[in-house]
């Protein structure tokens, strides 16, 4: 139990970056810790002390983790991948236009 | 190997370091890839390994290094190529057994290292693809050129 709570408090350091930081790779970087402690929140779930890889086969009795999150998981870091690359597409597009990653100073549609 | 940019990249002390690690990085990957259906992890998770040995070159010596060794074209091919012989290993498994990529190998023995079939042939492609695909990802961000608009 105490370590799904350890993993919602590094949810909670996420959400702290990403709401405080004024650097854009800072925040990059805070939304991709919060995407981690979710997939480690949901490994954990499917980890048992002990148990093997599942490998299955007739007659093969061994205590095994449970696959599915393993592969919910595999599927959520090739998302998170696709989603931190294309951040990063933008904020290096910001960059070009703004010359700075502060958020407080991309503001020219405010006028 | 010969340097035409000395005065870009990091320092000399991570440079040379780097031409240590950097092979180690990358075998790494491959005995995850090849230990795909035996041990955690597989394709994916050895290709990003792979992919980040290249990472590792490009940060420590610099881009134009990289980029004067490389080939855009053949990567692209090369990442291509791996996606097409997925598809066609699903296609040999309709033909053979009537199913979508359905195992036509035998299995073999359990937790040897020839064993479950096509599974460490599709790890190994799927390696190449994302280990590919990773880099030019990489490759694309870093050749941005700040001045143009």
């Amino acid at each position: 139990m105490i370590l799904y709570i350890m993993c919602f408090f590094l949810f909670l350091v996420g959400v702290y970056g990403a709401i405080t930081k004024r650097d854009l790779i800072k925040i990059i970087l805070a939304i991709g810790i919060m995407g981690y402690s979710v997939n480690l929140f949901l490994v954990l779930l499917a980890y048992r002390t002990g148990a093997l890889a599942p490998i299955l086969k007739k007659g093969f009795n061994v205590t095994m983790v449970d696959p599915i999150p393993q592969a919910l998981v595999l599927t959520s870091i090739v998302i998170e991948l696709g989603v931190t690359a294309l951040m990063a597409a933008l904020a290096i597009r910001i960059y070009q236009k703004y010359d700075t990653f502060d958020i407080t100073k991309i503001r020219r549609l405010q006028g | 190997m010969q340097n035409n940019f000395p005065n870009e990249g990091m320092s000399v002390i991570v440079k040379t370091i780097t031409r240590f690690t950097v092979w180690l990085i990358f075998l790494y990957g491959l005995y995850i890839v090849i230990h795909g259906h035996l041990s955690p992890g597989g394709g994916f998770a050895g290709g990003v390994i792979v992919a980040l040995s290249y990472v590792h070159l490009t940060l420590a010596y610099g881009k134009n290094f990289v980029m004067e060794r490389v080939n855009k074209f053949a990567m692209n091919s090369i990442e291509a190529i791996a996606a097409i012989l997925i598809v066609l290993t699903g296609l040999v498994g309709l033909y053979v057994t009537g199913y979508f990529l359905a195992n036509f190998m035998g299995i073999g023995k359990l937790y040897t290292l020839i064993s479950a079939g096509y599974i460490p042939m599709l790890n190994i492609f799927i390696c190449v693809k994302v280990g590919m695909g990773l880099y030019l990802v990489f490759y694309y961000l870093a050749s941005f050129k700040p001045q143009e608009g």
